[in-house]
């Protein structure tokens, strides 16, 4: 810039110089000044590591470092668990809430240190951080009891994850159950449906439409969208499509993915969707349940992943689970793929191999621990054996979760990044202009062909 | 925890007490040469710490990303121009120029035009510290600020529904239905290049009404008295004046267009044809795709290149005329 040309009062120049040369002065005089900071963090560490004490007894003492992506009242959750740990072993956890993973993959890159207990890496690091010791197997890790345990009572659906050579590097310690269909108890009074053309038959009272749907979500708008796609593909063409679909092998031309996109479409069309799609467009995924209470109501169903009640009870603070509100889980749409739903879950690896990781990743993959996240609300143990849960939809959600006969993971999440992103923003051109699906699919394959080649 | 404010520490004391510590030295080491030598070699001495942040945070990076823009995803392979190839035959990348073409155009047009006119009406008003500071004052915001209230603005909701949106409550009593600013494709791009125009027009603003400023009284007024009207003495006698300080807020302005990011990141994230180059470099590195990534970046530098020469070419001439 600079078009009117600043001229620094000679004054000030001088004051600049004499600063620059006193603080010279200084140094030359007294310490040795080169040690600026960058072996701090080393000797912390060193020191860190160097704490290792006896791991044997209750008491271990030292840190253990931990990222990750929690805040407000997931992080109070997480802190929660953690009070009785270091209560009982004396092992301070250093969390910090990290909102973007990708630094895992820039620490990596950059040789910089890694924390010792972390999210994983995108799906794609995981076979490449495996193999070369990046991330350390649960196997190892937990012990040989240990995870005798955890693959024991874990649910089994998540035991199929994160497994490189056999070994398993992801420990999954809650979950929660996509494609349910929410609704207000006062306005939907009939039988839940047993198939989506039932549940798309369903009328609703005068002035209302059948369904809510919100897109929105900043940098990553139409994910609600991606979810309701996963849940029809798995539902329509099985687990084996959905599978090969996220790892890149189906083409999304192909009969099954079109015919998934123009089901969804039904949801999202002028007729079907309050507000059409415009409405579904510029409302946020948060916010789009908002139409089910009011008075009179805009739609009948939102279909949303567990965590949707807390935006309910944000809008609606006196809304009572069960009573108020309640969900059943996606219908049946082909009977012979009966069974399938989409879950995410909370995982942690272990970078770095310490007494004190060992710790706590042993911790948090027991009943005491995850028992403290149920109590917290808002989410399902990854333990099969926990069944007491502190609200009534989370005790229907586990049982959704423990009579499905397979939990698949959520398709985007799985795809490299640039394949989820076009994912994601597929469902917002088809929800904008259903007319330009084929294109809208041929784009898709062409990010295919160019995301899935190199690792 | 401790650790980092060690670092953080450490820099800002140790940095200043190195470059501190060099230059004594240095100054020690010359005082033993004698004067002449002294007068020769001491700016060179002085220049190094500067030349050599720069090469280390500017020259660097840049000669790495023109690297990076030649391998891999991940910088393992080479593979020629693939990601230039790629980067001129993805539709999505070529809507992105043509998009910063727009903002291009009407981006710079409407700020640089508009500060003109608005700086020589305002210095012409009573009230003119009052009407500028209510101009100047989105300059200060934060352009990510700045978006989310236009994104309040652009609210939308189903016709019939209360309006949350300023825009179309507004156009809602004039009895229109409401209208998706940020998702229809005929508004949305005017839409975002208005906020930019709304945050930048105060700077050109100022820049420009300080140059009026500077042209004497006595040159408008022999005008006036030889008989010219208004706009001629605008036209004839102050624009090119001005000149060289309108050329220098465009040549801004047009970076500020070729550059542009947030804006259209809170508002759109680039959906619906409104993505931007920048957006689409932010996108692959987030992606961890440093090959088209860089492929991006060295475009957009390309690009900014001609512009950058331009702004210091006029600098120096302005610098010959003093």
């Amino acid at each position: 810039m600079a078009p009117s040309v600043v001229r620094f009062p000679p004054r000030v120049l001088v004051f600049v110089v004499s600063a620059v040369l006193v603080v010279g002065a200084c140094s030359s005089a007294g310490s040795p000044s080169t040690s600026g900071g960058a072996p701090a963090p080393a000797a912390s560490q060193a020191a860190a590591s160097g704490a290792t004490g006896s791991a044997a007894t209750g008491q271990v003492g030292g840190q253990v470092t931990v990222w990750t992506a929690w805040g407000g009242n997931e992080l109070k959750a997480f802190q929660a668990v953690l009070k009785p740990f270091t209560d009982k072993t004396g092992i301070q956890v250093l969390a910090t809430t990290v909102r973007d993973f990708s630094q895992l993959a820039i620490n990596v890159d950059a040789g910089t240190p890694l924390p010792d207990i972390a999210g994983p890496p995108n799906p794609d690091k995981i076979p490449e951080w495996a193999q070369k010791g990046i991330m350390k197997p649960l196997e190892e890790i937990l012990g040989a009891d240990g995870w005798a345990a955890y693959s024991k009572d874990t649910n089994p659906a998540l035991l199929t994850i994160g497994v490189v050579d056999g070994k398993h590097y992801l420990e999954m310690v809650k979950t929660q159950v996509k494609g349910l269909q929410w609704y207000n108890t006062k306005v939907f009074t009939g039988t839940p449906p047993k198939t989506y053309d039932e549940l798309l038959a369903i009328k609703p009272p005068s002035g209302a439409k059948l369904t809510c749907v919100g897109l929105e979500s900043g940098d990553a708008s139409g994910w609600p969208g991606t979810d309701m796609l996963a849940n029809i593909v798995m539902r329509q063409s099985g687990p084996d499509v959905y599978t090969s679909w996220y790892q890149g092998k189906q083409p999304w031309n192909s009969p099954e993915i079109k015919a998934a996109y123009q089901l969804f479409g039904k949801f999202v069309s002028e007729a079907d969707v309050y507000g059409g799609p415009n409405t579904v467009l510029s409302t946020n995924f948060g916010r789009a349940g908002k139409p089910l209470f009011a008075d009179p109501p805009g739609c009948m169903f939102l279909e949303q992943a567990t965590f949707i009640p807390s935006f309910f009870l944000e809008d609606y603070p006196n809304l009572k689970p069960k009573d108020d509100f309640d969900f059943f889980p996606d219908p049946s749409i082909n009977s012979q793929f009966d069974g399938n739903i989409e879950g995410f879950w909370d995982s942690f690896v272990a970078y770095n191999d310490t007494p004190q990781s060992r710790a706590l990743m042993q911790y948090m993959s027991t009943a005491e621990a995850q028992q403290i996240w149920v109590d917290a609300g808002g989410t399902l143990a990854a333990l099969k054996t926990i069944t007491k849960y502190p609200d009534p939809i989370f005790a229907h959600a586990a049982q959704v979760a423990a009579d499905a006969k397979n939990i698949l993971p959520t398709a985007g999440d799985q795809m490299p990044a640039d394949m989820q992103h076009a994912f994601w923003k597929s469902t917002l051109d088809f929800t904008n202009d259903q007319s330009q699906l084929d294109t809208i699919l041929a784009h898709l394959d062409e990010v295919r062909a160019a995301s899935y080649t190199t690792q | 925890m401790d650790s980092r404010i060690l670092t953080a520490v450490g820099a800002v004391v140790g940095i200043p007490l190195i470059l501190g510590g060099y230059l004594y030295l240095t100054e020690r080491l010359l005082a033993a040469t004698s004067l002449r030598t002294q007068a020769r070699i001491r700016p060179y001495v002085w220049v190094v710490p500067a030349v050599s942040f720069a090469t280390i945070f500017m020259v660097l990076p840049t000669l790495n990303t023109i690297v990076l823009s030649f391998q891999d995803k991940t910088s393992t392979r080479w593979v020629g121009l693939d990601n230039y190839i790629f980067f001129f035959t993805n539709s999505e990348t070529i809507n992105s120029l043509k998009n910063n073409l727009l903002w291009l155009v009407f981006f710079t047009g409407f700020v640089v035009i508009g500060g003109l006119l608005i700086a020589v009406v305002f210095d012409r008003i009573r009230y003119e510290t009052l009407a500028k500071t209510a101009v100047f004052l989105p300059l200060p915001i934060s352009a990510v600020a700045a978006s989310i209230i236009w994104k309040f603005m652009y609210d939308y909701q189903p016709p019939g529904q209360v309006q949350t949106g300023t825009l179309n409550a507004v156009i809602g009593t004039l009895g229109f239905s409401p209208v998706a600013w940020l998702i229809n494709s005929t508004t949305n791009n005017p839409a975002l290049i208005f906020v930019g125009i709304w945050t930048a027009t105060g700077f050109a603003m100022v820049i420009i009404s300080a140059s009026l400023k500077a042209i004497s009284s006595e040159l408008l007024e022999a005008a006036r008295l030889d008989g010219a009207n208004e706009l001629q003495v605008l036209r004839l006698i102050i624009t090119p004046l001005l000149m060289p300080t309108l050329t220098v807020v465009a040549t801004t302005m047009v970076i500020t267009a070729l550059k542009v990011f947030d804006i259209v990141y809170v508002l759109t994230a680039g959906a619906y044809g409104t993505d931007v180059i920048a957006r689409q470099l932010f996108a692959r590195l987030a992606n961890a795709d440093y090959g088209r990534g860089g492929a991006v970046g060295v475009v957009l530098l390309i690009a900014v290149i001609p512009l950058l020469l331009l702004n210091i070419r006029r600098f120096r001439q302005q610098e010959e005329i003093r």
